[in-house]
C-alpha cells in the first residue's frame, strides 16, 4: 500500500491546473497553446490514474482501496474520504478516458477557449469525485458541482435552443439532487450515530418503511440521471443542442453516474428496500428498452435519435442491476462502461457528420459516404457496436444481463420469461433504427443539394485517432471481457452476496418447480 | 497433441490477419493502400491457402480416425458461472473447414477477375477475408454462445457485402433487410439459447441434449417447454438459412457482387442454418414434435422456393430461390433424422451452387460488355440467348451444375438428394410427394434458365432499352481465366463428389454421422427400393428437362400461352407469393405508425407534462410578483392574514 493521497491528487490536479489557463499567453486568440495546455494536464491525471490502480490496487480485495479520510468541516462531521473498490474504479478510468478524448475531440472550438477548457478540466476533476468520495454529503456537493460546467458548456457553446436545453438540464437535475441531500441527510440522522460516512451508513439498520421511501427519493434523483423513462426529457433536448465533446461526456460519463450511484446506494445501503423495488426496477428498464428504441425510430433529428438510443441501452443496466445474480450485476456494470465508450464515439461521430453536413436532419442527407469513406466506415463499426455486435463490448454486457436475469431465481418463471422476452425485441429493434440511420446518411446517391452546398471532406487523422482510441477497448472487451470483468468482479459479487443475505424472502420467491433446477445446474458448470 | 491441432485455431485467425491488415491500410493509408491492388489480394489469397491446407490436413486426419479435439479458455466469469471459449476439431467441423476454405479460395480467384474494373478491389477483398474468418470461426465452435458470435459475425459480414455498392439505393435496402430479418431469427436463437442454458446449466451441445433428456424424463422439464425453446433456437437456421417464412431476404442479397452471392449465398454462409441444427442435434432429435416442425418447413420451403424460381427472369433471383429450394431440402433431412444425408447435400451443392452462381456471374460480366453496368438489363435472362457459342466453357460448366441439381446421375447432385428423398419416403410418404414433385420443378427451372441463357439466338437487349454508349461491344465474350478456372476445379467435385456417398458403398456416412449414433456394420442395400426411388427421382428430372426444353428450346407450348392461361398462378409466382408485399403492409408500415406514435406521445404528453410544470411556475411567479411591492403595510396585511387564517383554522379543528 502507498501513503500517497493517489485519489485526492487525482481529483484536484485537473481543477488546480485549471486555475492557470487564464494566464497562458494566447497570442493569436484562437487557444491553440490552451487546447494544448488542457489536454497535456488530461493525459498526465490519465497516466496517474493508470498508475495509481495497476500499482497500488489489488484486483482480488473487494473492499475500498486507495482510502484516504480527512477531517473537513469536524463541526458537522463532513469528512473528506476518497476510496476506490471495484464499481468506482472502471467508471474512474472510464472518466479519464474519455474526458481526455473529449478534450482532443473539442479542438475546433474557438469560441471563448480559456473558458470551455477551463469547464472541462473542472468537470474532469468534478466527475471523478463523484465516482471516489466516500463521504454523503461530500457526495452530493460533487454532484452538484459537476452540474455548473455542464449547464454553461451547453449554453455558451449548444446549437440554437441551447438556453431552452441548459434550463431544462438543470431545473431537471438541480431539482432531483435534492431528493439525494433529503434523503442522505435522513439517512445520516438516522438512528443513534451521525455520520457521512458511506460506510457507517451502510452498515445501518433502518426499519424498512424508512427504507423504502429513502430509496424512492434516490431512485428519483437518480432516475432523472440514467435515465428512466419517463423521468428522461432533459436529454434529447441536452443532446440535441450539445457540442461533441460535451456529448462525449454526457453519453460517456454523466449518464453512468446515475447507475454507478443506484448500485452504490440504492442496492447496497438499502438492500431491504432494493428487494421490494426491484421488480419496479425491472419493469422500468423493459420500458426503457422498448419504449426509447421505438421513439429513436422515429426521431428524424441525428443527435436526438442518439440520444433515445443511449435511453434505450440503459434499460439493459436497470434489468440487470435488479437480477440478484452475480451475473446480471457484472452485465450492468459492462454495460455501463460499454456504453460510455460506445455513446461517445458514437456522439463524436454525429458532431463530426454535422461539421460537414451543417444539417442532422436525416432527410437533408443521404450518399454521403461516397465522399466521406472513413467517417462511413467509422461510423458502421460504432453502430453495429451499438447494436451489440458480437466481438464488441455490448454484445457481452447484454448477453450478461440477459442470462442473469433468466437464471435469477428472485422472480417468477412466468416474469422473467415475459422480460427476456420483451428485452429481447429490443434486440431486433435496435438494427432497425441504427442501420435506417446510416442507409439514410450513407448510402444511396449524393443528395445534390448538400453537394453543391457543403464541402464534405473525409476524415481527418485527429478523428480518425478518436474514434480508433475508443474501438480498441469496445473490441478488447468484446473479444475477451474477463478483461474488465476481473477488474470489478470480487466487488459486484460482495454487492450481490450481501444483498441475497440481507433478503430472506429470496429463497420463498421460488415457487416454480423449475427454479430450484437453477442452483444446482449453475454449480456443475463452475467445475 | 500434435501441432496440427494444436495450431488449429490458426485456420480462422489467419484470415482476421489479412482483413485486419489490409483494413489497416485502407482506413491510415487509403490511397496507397487502394493502388496496391494485386499485392493486397495475393497476400489475402495465400493466408486463405494456407488455412485450406491446414484445413485439408485436419480433414485427411479425421478420415484417419483421429480423435476430436477441443481445445478451451475460460472468456466471462460472474461469481461461479464461467462461460469458455475455444475450438473443436470433429469430422464435422473438418468437413465444413475444407467446404469454406475451398470455395472461399477459389471465389477469390474469381473475384480477382469479376472486380478487375471495381474501384472498392482491396476493400472487396479484406471483407471477404473477414467473412472467411468468421464463417471458420463458426463451424470450429464448440458451444451455443460462440456459434452465437459468429453467427452474427457473418451476418454482420453478409450486411457489407450486400451494401458494397453502396451507392446504389437498393443495395443499402436489401442488406438492412437481411440484417433485420437475420436479426429476428438470432431473437429466437438468444431467447432458446439463454433458456436452454436456464435448464441445463450448459451452453455445451452434447451436455445439453444430455441434460434436456435427463430433465423431460425426470419430468423437472415439462416437453412441451422444452420443445418451445428448440424451436426458438430453431429460428436462427430459419432466418440465416433462408426458410419460410423468413426466407425473403436472400433474393434481395443479390444486391451484392456475385462472388459474394456464390460463398456467402449460395455455399457457407445460408448453409450454416443447417450445420447449426446437426450440432443442436443432441437436442432436437429427443424432441419429434420440433423433428417434424422443422422436415415440414423443409419440405414446405423447398416446395415454395420452386415454384417462385420457375417465373423469375434475373438469373441471380431464379438462382437464389433455387438455393432457398435446394437449403429446404437439407433442413427437412434432418428433420426426418437423416443427419448424414443433410449434411452430405450441403456439402454437394456447396460445390454445384457456387459454380452455378459464379457461371451466372461469368454471363453477367460478358454480357455487361454488351449492354453496360445497369443490373436490370445485364441480369435478365430475355435479352441472353445462344452464349453457349460465345462462352464456352461458362456455358459447359453451367450445364454440369444442372445436371448435378437435376438430380441426374452420375452427377453429384443426384445422390445426395436421393438419400433425402429416400430418408423422408420412409418417414413421412406425403413428404416425399410433395418434395418429389419439387424435383420436377427443379430440373424444369434449372434447364428453362440453361435454355434461356445458353442455347437459341443472342436476344440482345431491344434497342430503346439500350444505354446511349458507343463503345459497348456487339457480343459477349468470355471472360478471363481467373474466373474460367475456378469454374472448371468447380465442376470436378459437382460431377464426382456423388461417389463418396453411395447407397452401396457410403463413406461419407462412416465420417458423418449423428453424435451417439453408432454405426451399423454394412447395412445391406435394398437394391430394389434404391431403383424404384432413385428411378423415380431421376424420372420426374427427365420428365422437367424434358418439358423445359420443349417449351424454351422448341417453343411450343409457347411459355407466354402458359403463362396467360394459368395468369393468377403466375402473377402469384411472379410475385414471390406477395410475402415482399404482406411484410411491408403488416410489420414494416406498422413498426413505423407505432414508433411515430410512441414518440407523439413522448413530446406531447411526457414532455408535454414537463413544460406544463414549467409554464405553471413561470405563470404563478409573474402574477406572484405583483404581491411584492416594497410597501411595507402590505406585507404586514398579508402576515396578519395568514395567522387569522392559522387561528380560524385551528381553533375549528
Amino acid at each position: 500500500m502507498s501513503t500517497f493521497p493517489w485519489l485526492t491528487t487525482i481529483i484536484l490536479f485537473p481543477m488546480v491546473a485549471s486555475l492557470a489557463i487564464p494566464f497562458i499567453p494566447d497570442p493569436t486568440g484562437k487557444g491553440r497553446p490552451i487546447r494544448w495546455y488542457a489536454l497535456t494536464v488530461g493525459l498526465i491525471d490519465f497516466a496517474l490514474m493508470v498508475y495509481a490502480f495497476t500499482n497500488f490496487y489489488d484486483l482480488n480485495t473487494p473492499g475500498m482501496q486507495l482510502w484516504e479520510s480527512h477531517d473537513w468541516i469536524p463541526e458537522i462531521g463532513l469528512r473528506w474520504s476518497v476510496g476506490a473498490d471495484g464499481l468506482s474504479m472502471p467508471l474512474i478510468l472510464l472518466t479519464g478516458f474519455i474526458t481526455t478524448l473529449a478534450i482532443l475531440a473539442a479542438w475546433p472550438v474557438t469560441l471563448k477557449p480559456r473558458l470551455f477548457y477551463f469547464l472541462m478540466l473542472a468537470m474532469y476533476g468534478g466527475q471523478i469525485a463523484v465516482f471516489a468520495v466516500q463521504d454523503m454529503l461530500v457526495f452530493f456537493l460533487a454532484w452538484e458541482l459537476e452540474l455548473i460546467p455542464v449547464y454553461l458548456l451547453l449554453a455558451i457553446w449548444g446549437g440554437p435552443k441551447r438556453q431552452y436545453a441548459a434550463t431544462k438540464f438543470i431545473l431537471y437535475t438541480a431539482g432531483s439532487s435534492l431528493f439525494i441531500l433529503v434523503a442522505g441527510l435522513a439517512m445520516a440522522f438516522y438512528g443513534d450515530t451521525i455520520s457521512f460516512d458511506m460506510q457507517t451508513l451502510a452498515a445501518k439498520d433502518y426499519a424498512i418503511g424508512f427504507q423504502l421511501l429513502v430509496y424512492a427519493g434516490f431512485l428519483v434523483a437518480y432516475g432523472v440521471k440514467l435515465p428512466i423513462v419517463p423521468l428522461h426529457t432533459w436529454l434529447p433536448d441536452a443532446h440535441g443542442e450539445a457540442t461533441a465533446p460535451v456529448h462525449m461526456l454526457l453519453a460517456g460519463i454523466l449518464l453512468k453516474m446515475g447507475g454507478y450511484a443506484l448500485i452504490r446506494m440504492n442496492v447496497d445501503m438499502l438492500p431491504a428496500a432494493h428487494a421490494k423495488f426491484a421488480p419496479v426496477l425491472v419493469i422500468l428498464g423493459v420500458v426503457n428498452i422498448i419504449y426509447a428504441a421505438l421513439t429513436s425510430y422515429a426521431q428524424r433529428n441525428l443527435k436526438r435519435k442518439i440520444a433515445y438510443s443511449s435511453i434505450s441501452h440503459m434499460g439493459f443496466v436497470l434489468i440487470g442491476i435488479a437480477s440478484f445474480t452475480n451475473l446480471g450485476m457484472s452485465g450492468a456494470v459492462l454495460q455501463m462502461v460499454s456504453h460510455g465508450l460506445i455513446g461517445a464515439s458514437l456522439f463524436f461521430l454525429v458532431g463530426a457528420t454535422y461539421d460537414r453536413t451543417h444539417t442532422l436532419i436525416l432527410e437533408e442527407m443521404g450518399g454521403v459516404g461516397q465522399k466521406m469513406k472513413k467517417i462511413f466506415a467509422m461510423f458502421t463499426a460504432c453502430s453495429l457496436a451499438s447494436l451489440a455486435l458480437p466481438g464488441m463490448s455490448g454484445f457481452v454486457a447484454e448477453l450478461m444481463v440477459f442470462i442473469g436475469f433468466a437464471t435469477s431465481d428472485a422472480y417468477s418463471l412466468p416474469f422473467r420469461v415475459i422480460v427476456v422476452f420483451l428485452a429481447a425485441v429490443g434486440v431486433i429493434l435496435t438494427p432497425i433504427y441504427l442501420l435506417s440511420m446510416l442507409r439514410e446518411i450513407f448510402y444511396g446517391p449524393e443528395n445534390k443539394e448538400l453537394v453543391e452546398h457543403e464541402a464534405l471532406v473525409d476524415a481527418e487523422p485527429r478523428e480518425v485517432f478518436i474514434i480508433a482510441c475508443l474501438l480498441v477497448p469496445i473490441i478488447g472487451i468484446g473479444l475477451y471481457p474477463k478483461l474488465l470483468t476481473q477488474i470489478y468482479d470480487a466487488t459486484t459479487g460482495q454487492v450481490i452476496a450481501r444483498v441475497r443475505e440481507v433478503v430472506p424472502t429470496l429463497a420463498q420467491q421460488v415457487d416454480q418447480p423449475l427454479g430450484t433446477l437453477v442452483a444446482p445446474s449453475l454449480n456443475s458448470t463452475s467445475k | 497433441m500434435e501441432p496440427l491441432y494444436q495450431y488449429a485455431w490458426l485456420i480462422p485467425v489467419l484470415p482476421l490477419l489479412g482483413a485486419l491488415i489490409v483494413g489497416f491500410g485502407l482506413i491510415a493509408f487509403s490511397e496507397t493502400t487502394s493502388k496496391l491492388r494485386r499485392p493486397s489480394a495475393i497476400f489475402i489469397m495465400a493466408l486463405m491457402a494456407i488455412a485450406m491446407g491446414h484445413s485439408l490436413s485436419l480433414f485427411w486426419s479425421q478420415v484417419q480416425g483421429h480423435a476430436p479435439y477441443t481445445q478451451m479458455i475460460e472468456w466471462a466469469a460472474a461469481g461461479n458461472l464461467h462461460i469458455a471459449m475455444g475450438y473443436v476439431i470433429d469430422p464435422l467441423a473438418a468437413l465444413m473447414l475444407v467446404i469454406v476454405t475451398t470455395v472461399a479460395f477459389l471465389v477469390m480467384l474469381y473475384s480477382d477477375g469479376y472486380m478487375a474494373h471495381d474501384a472498392g478491389y482491396v476493400r472487396f477483398f479484406a471483407y471477404l477475408s473477414l467473412f472467411g474468418s468468421s464463417m471458420l470461426g463458426l463451424v470450429v465452435s464448440p458451444n451455443l454462445v460462440q456459434v452465437y458470435i459468429f453467427w452474427e459475425l457473418v451476418g454482420m459480414c453478409s450486411y457489407l457485402l450486400i451494401g458494397f455498392w453502396y451507392d446504389r439505393k437498393s443495395a443499402a435496402e436489401a442488406a438492412q433487410k437481411a440484417f433485420v430479418t437475420n436479426r429476428v431469427g438470432d431473437f429466437g436463437l438468444l431467447l432458446g439459447m439463454v433458456g436452454l442454458f436456464w435448464a441445463t446449466g450448459t451452453f455445451d451441445f452434447g451436455g445439453m441434449g444430455d441434460r434436456l433428456t435427463e430433465l423431460v424424463n425426470t419430468g423437472l422439464l415439462s416437453p412441451s417447454l422444452a420443445a418451445i425453446l428448440a424451436i426458438l433456437v430453431f429460428l436462427g437456421p430459419v432466418a440465416k438459412s433462408a426458410q419460410f417464412p423468413l426466407h425473403v431476404w436472400l433474393p434481395d442479397a443479390m444486391e451484392g457482387p456475385t462472388p459474394i452471392s456464390a460463398l456467402i449465398h449460395a455455399a457457407t454462409m445460408v448453409a450454416a442454418g443447417v450445420f447449426l441444427i446437426a450440432r443442436m442435434f443432441p437436442v432436437f432429435e429427443q424432441l419429434p414434435q420440433v423433428m417434424t416442425i422443422i422436415a415440414w418447413t423443409g419440405a414446405f420451403t423447398a416446395f415454395m422456393g420452386a415454384t417462385i424460381a420457375i417465373t423469375q427472369n434475373d438469373i441471380k433471383k431464379s438462382l437464389a430461390y433455387s438455393t432457398i429450394s435446394q437449403l429446404g431440402y437439407m433442413v427437412m433431412g434432418m428433420g426426418v433424422g437423416a443427419y448424414s444425408a443433410g449434411l452430405f447435400h450441403l456439402m454437394t451443392h456447396a460445390y454445384f451452387k457456387a459454380m452455378l452462381f459464379l457461371g451466372s456471374g461469368s454471363v453477367i460480366h460478358g454480357m455487361e460488355g454488351v449492354v453496360g453496368h445497369n443490373p436490370d438489363l445485364a441480369q435478365d435472362m430475355r435479352y441472353m440467348g445462344g452464349l453457349r457459342k460465345y462462352m464456352p466453357i461458362t456455358g459447359a460448366t453451367f450445364l454440369v451444375g444442372c445436371l448435378a441439381i437435376s438430380g441426374v446421375p452420375p452427377f453429384a447432385g443426384f445422390w445426395s438428394k436421393d438419400e433425402i428423398l429416400g430418408a423422408v419416403f420412409h418417414a413421412n410418404p406425403a413428404m416425399w410427394l410433395l418434395t418429389w414433385l419439387t424435383a420436377g420443378l427443379t430440373a424444369f427451372y434449372m434447364f428453362r434458365m440453361y435454355f434461356m441463357t445458353f442455347e437459341g439466338k443472342f436476344r440482345n437487349v431491344p434497342p430503346e432499352l439500350r444505354e446511349h454508349h458507343d463503345h459497348h461491344a456487339a457480343e459477349p465474350h468470355e471472360s478471363p481465366w481467373t474466373m474460367t478456372l475456378p469454374l472448371v476445379v468447380l465442376a470436378i467435385p459437382s460431377t464426382l463428389m456423388g461417389f463418396v456417398g453411395t447407397p452401396f458403398n457410403n463413406l461419407f456416412e462412416a465420417f458423418i454421422h449423428a453424435p451417439g449414433e453408432e454405426m451399423v456394420a454394412e447395412h445391406a442395400v435394398d437394391l430394389t427400393e434404391f431403383l424404384i426411388l432413385g428411378g423415380s427421382s431421376v424420372g420426374i428430372g427427365l420428365l422437367g428437362i424434358t418439358v423445359a426444353s420443349l417449351m424454351y428450346l422448341k417453343g411450343t407450348p409457347s411459355p407466354q400461352a402458359i403463362a396467360k392461361a394459368i395468369q393468377p398462378l403466375y402473377q402469384f409466382s411472379l410475385h414471390k407469393w406477395y410475402f415482399d408485399e404482406l411484410y411491408e403492409a403488416v410489420f414494416i408500415k406498422g413498426c413505423r405508425r407505432l414508433a411515430r406514435q410512441v414518440l407523439e406521445v413522448d413530446y406531447n404528453v411526457v414532455d408535454g407534462v414537463v413544460n406544463l410544470t414549467g409554464f405553471v411556475t413561470m405563470v404563478t411567479g409573474e402574477g406572484l410578483k405583483y404581491f411584492q411591492n416594497g410597501r411595507a403595510q402590505f406585507y404586514a396585511l398579508i402576515v396578519l392574514l395568514a395567522v387569522l387564517g392559522f387561528v380560524i383554522f385551528s381553533v375549528q379543528a
